[in-house]
């Protein structure tokens, strides 16, 4: 515990303050795909505990972003680093075991596998295999499952699960790793709004324990109510960032989603 | 020197028929038939059969051939690619069960081949045509020989151009670039699979009676090593690249004729699995193909 | 019994080589690896078991151990050299690898004894060798397929990036087949020409990759029970059934065609739904509408039943 703080109060008297007290740190990242610009020059800072969210229509690069933030595409240009470490050269699986967890924007769960191993593939890819280490990821598991709402469909099998359920699966097999910070791409997508709220109140408990997240819906309301702080993009650009009612205010934001009918309306 | 080059233009043309064939079904629908060499094998059998029972001259053997590897090509795909396509979900498996599917297809004709030849070769000894000798600029010649350069060149520039000009051909292409946007362009997946498949099985089943007259038999077996030799074809042309696979079918050709000329007779079969070996390391695109060859 | 087992020596022992090659197969498969580098390492681990005994008098254990690693080494460089590829691409070029090995062995002069072989390998090794063998890797491969390491892997092969984002190294587990197959595959062929004493370039062909690929299409492919099923359909039916002899490779042909479309995940693999199947309509029962009997019964009632 001491020699722990002791390391972390050296650290933060190093010359990069801002590295310290950012959780991720992204500069100038692009994506680019032949021609196609998918993310072109974005900067965010991802600091401690909180929950940050991108707003942005359908192709505005947000997914991309998030697929390059997870190294799962190359970077065309840029930097990242991680709890002040540089990861924009690593492999995809070095920054997850190092605490990124992330969901996908479609449900991707072993199909062949029940609930119970597919979150566990989740909780175990942190530990080595001693047999108190397998105990502990058991208990995440069963910790992950039962704040899901999964609790009794441990043995269930994705072809016999809801697609809220589902997607609840890939949730659970992400904060089973227990990660410093969790990426989370249109987490509600096709839930009804009872489920909606299920998993928006699982976000705020999740930020009350301190855990830094970034998440990305179409729901406006919903990312106004849950969010401290947010991103908005369009054409692979961040267009504005900040408090979430004035991002939702600006001008940049009101044209992308609602065209130049919006502008007028302004 | 000239005689190697004139043996190798024979080959490369039989190599250009059957491979053609190949890379038709899978350039465009996506399947690789791996019971395309079984297909060339027996259509040359289905016509040797028949000359043993009635004298047919030249043509008409050809023609025989050509029809039952249309046939074969065609019982394959209604009995066996047809349905893996409609039952697969996503590609990835449906590419693996058509690999699979084909090589137990091809079993089949082989199987019988060998069992009623008892695994010698087999000939159109049956046939009216007799092959002329006659010399050319100081070079031995066949009417083989003759035939068998024009009707590959001539077919391959003709499947070439048709692919890359006609409107069928644009259909075609459509598929093999996006599924999807083909079937918005109102394009019958099943039908132009059946059809691609069943021109596939013709110039297999051309292939054979044209490397039967050339050689004077051909062994059951034989059709196992052209599919893999047809395969480095393909992989060396470049997937998608019909100018590919003429180009790939004459330098491989023209390789295995130079070990031959060379003397290193035990060497040949090396030269089409390293060509493989070293496209796939070094240039998996191949020469002329598309770039979006899957790697990960 | 004893008679049995004499007149069926061969056979008996041909399942056991036969399971390792199929192995050496499936092992990269589960992985979603589609290599068939195994198979050319039987080729390599038969010759080099057949040249050691025969030109430095190895004994027969160390030719097999011999066999066993040079197969691991050769498969593992192969993998690094070969690993971006996918799908066929990989599956053609492991194809291409196994056949070279075939071109190599026939011109390889005295060490190889060129297109006629080595003969006179005859190794000490008896059925409770193999078997021995046999159990020890089926050990080792049940200890992959279950628990954590089993669910990883099956993550590679149904969606490498999403393994990769739960913090799976892909690409090392993708190697380590390679060398797993490529170690099978060493031990399979070098025990199969130390039971046969002779080992020629024919040996090595085409026609092995497609019964590896058939045994595992037809048992199923995600366990060694699949492989080891598959295994004795294919070197016991013309055994049991005199007729198939005939047209032994025809039956094949079908058995494979028809897997293909219709099982595929093989004989196990339809086994294993089925059981699911069962389970859920037990469960379903036995979570019973209000005027059904009550749980306990229901599920007691179906428990009769069957």
């Amino acid at each position: 515990m001491t020699s722990s703080a002791l390391a972390g109060a050296g650290a933060g008297d190093g010359r990069d303050a801002e590295a310290a007290t950012s959780v991720l740190r992204a500069d100038d990242v692009a994506v680019h795909f032949g021609g196609v610009k998918a993310v072109d020059g974005v900067s965010i800072v991802l600091t401690p505990g909180r929950l940050f969210g991108i707003l942005g229509p359908n192709g505005s690069g947000k997914s991309t972003l998030l697929a390059a933030l997870t190294r799962l595409v190359p970077l065309t240009r840029g930097r990242l680093e991680f709890e002040g470490r540089r990861y924009d050269r690593v492999r995809p699986h070095t920054i997850a075991a190092r605490g990124v967890a992330r969901t996908f924007q479609t449900v991707r769960i072993l199909p062949g596998r029940t609930v119970f191993d597919n979150v566990a593939l989740g909780a175990e890819s942190a530990g080595s295999g001693s047999k108190a280490e397998r105990g502990r990821a058991r208990e995440r598991v069963r910790r992950a499952i039962e704040r899901t709402g999964l609790s009794g469909k441990e043995r269930h099998r994705p072809d016999e699960l809801s697609y809220g359920h589902q997607r609840r699966v890939e949730i659970a097999r992400a904060i089973a790793s227990e990660p410093t910070l969790l990426l989370l791409d249109e987490p509600t997508a096709g839930m009804n709004r009872q489920e909606r709220d299920d998993i928006t109140g699982l976000l705020a408990d999740l930020r009350a324990e301190g855990l830094t997240q970034l998440l990305i819906e179409h729901d406006v309301q919903m990312m106004v109510d849950a969010c401290d702080h947010l991103f908005a993009m369009n054409f692979g650009a961040l267009i504005a960032e900040g408090e979430p009612e004035a991002v939702v205010r600006h001008p940049a934001v009101q044209e992308a989603y609602l065209g130049t009918q919006g502008r007028a309306h302004a | 020197m000239a005689q190697h080059i004139l043996n190798a233009v024979a080959l490369g043309s039989v190599y250009l028929v059957f491979a053609l064939g190949m890379a038709l079904a899978w350039s465009t629908i996506g399947i690789l038939n791996f019971a395309h060499g079984a297909t060339f094998m027996f259509s040359a059998f289905t016509a040797h059969v028949i000359t043993q029972q009635v004298a047919l001259p030249m043509p008409a053997v050809v023609l025989i051939a050509v029809a039952a590897g249309a046939l074969i090509a065609t019982l394959t795909q209604v009995l066996a690619f047809g349905p893996i396509m409609r039952r697969a979900t996503e590609h990835r498996a449906a590419e693996l069960r058509i690999l699979i599917g084909g090589i137990g297809v091809a079993a089949i004709p082989l199987a019988i081949a060998e069992r009623v030849t008892a695994s010698a070769p087999f000939g159109f000894r049956g046939s009216t045509y007799q092959a002329q000798v006659f010399e050319v600029f100081g070079l031995r010649m066949t009417t083989t020989v003759l035939v068998i350069v024009v009707a590959g060149i001539g077919i391959g520039v003709g499947v070439w151009r048709w692919l890359a000009t006609s409107r069928q051909g644009l259909a075609l292409r459509a598929i093999g670039v996006d599924s999807e946007t083909a079937s918005l362009m109102g394009v019958d997946r099943a039908t132009l699979a059946l059809g691609t498949m069943a021109t596939s099985g013709a110039l297999a089943g051309l292939a054979g009676a044209l490397l039967t007259f050339q050689l004077g038999a051909i062994a059951p077996a034989s059709g196992d090593q052209l599919l893999i030799k047809a395969f480095a074809i393909v992989v060396l042309g470049g997937l998608g690249s019909m100018g590919g696979v003429i180009v790939g079918a004459f330098v491989l050709a023209g390789a295995e004729t130079f070990v031959l000329a060379m003397n290193q007779g035990t060497w040949v079969d090396a030269v089409s699995f390293g060509l493989i070996f070293l496209v796939l390391l070094l240039r998996p695109q191949g020469l002329f193909g598309r770039k979006e060859v899957r790697r990960t | 019994m004893i008679d049995w087992y004499f007149s069926h020596i061969v056979l008996i022992q041909s399942t056991f080589t036969t399971l390792l090659l199929a192995l050496s197969v499936q092992v990269p498969l589960r992985a979603g690896v589609f290599s068939f580098a195994g198979v050319g390492c039987y080729g390599i681990g038969g010759y080099l078991a057949a040249i050691g005994m025969v030109h430095y008098g190895l004994s027969t254990a160390t030719a097999i151990l011999l066999a066993a690693v040079a197969g691991g080494a050769v498969a593992y460089a192969l993998g690094l050299l070969i690993q971006r590829l996918t799908g066929l691409y990989l599956a053609m070029a492991t194809v291409a690898f196994t056949l070279i090995i075939s071109v190599l062995v026939v011109n390889g002069g005295d060490l190889t004894g060129g297109a006629s072989g080595l003969f006179g390998a005859l190794g000490m090794l008896d059925t409770g060798h193999l078997l021995a063998v046999v159990v020890v890797v089926v050990a080792a491969l049940t200890f992959t397929e279950l628990g954590p390491l089993g669910r990883r892997i099956e993550a590679v092969r149904e969606d490498p990036e999403l393994a990769s984002a739960m913090g799976i190294d892909v690409a090392r587990y993708r190697r380590a087949t390679f060398a797993v197959s490529g170690m099978l595959g060493g031990l399979s062929g070098s025990m199969t020409v130390l039971l046969r004493s002779t080992v020629t370039p024919d040996d090595i062909n085409f026609h092995l990759v497609v019964l590896a690929l058939t045994i595992i299409i037809v048992g199923g492919s995600r366990s060694w029970i699949g492989a080891l099923i598959g295994t004795v359909i294919f070197v016991w039916m013309p055994e049991v059934l005199a007729f198939v002899g005939e047209w032994e490779d025809v039956v094949y042909g079908v058995l494979v065609a028809a897997a293909a479309v219709y099982l595929p995940g093989g004989v196990t693999g339809a086994a294993v739904d089925g059981y699911r199947k069962y389970r859920r309509k037990r469960r379903e029962a036995a979570a019973s509408p209000p005027d059904a009997p009550p749980p306990q019964q229901a599920a007691a009632a179906v428990g009769g039943d069957s």
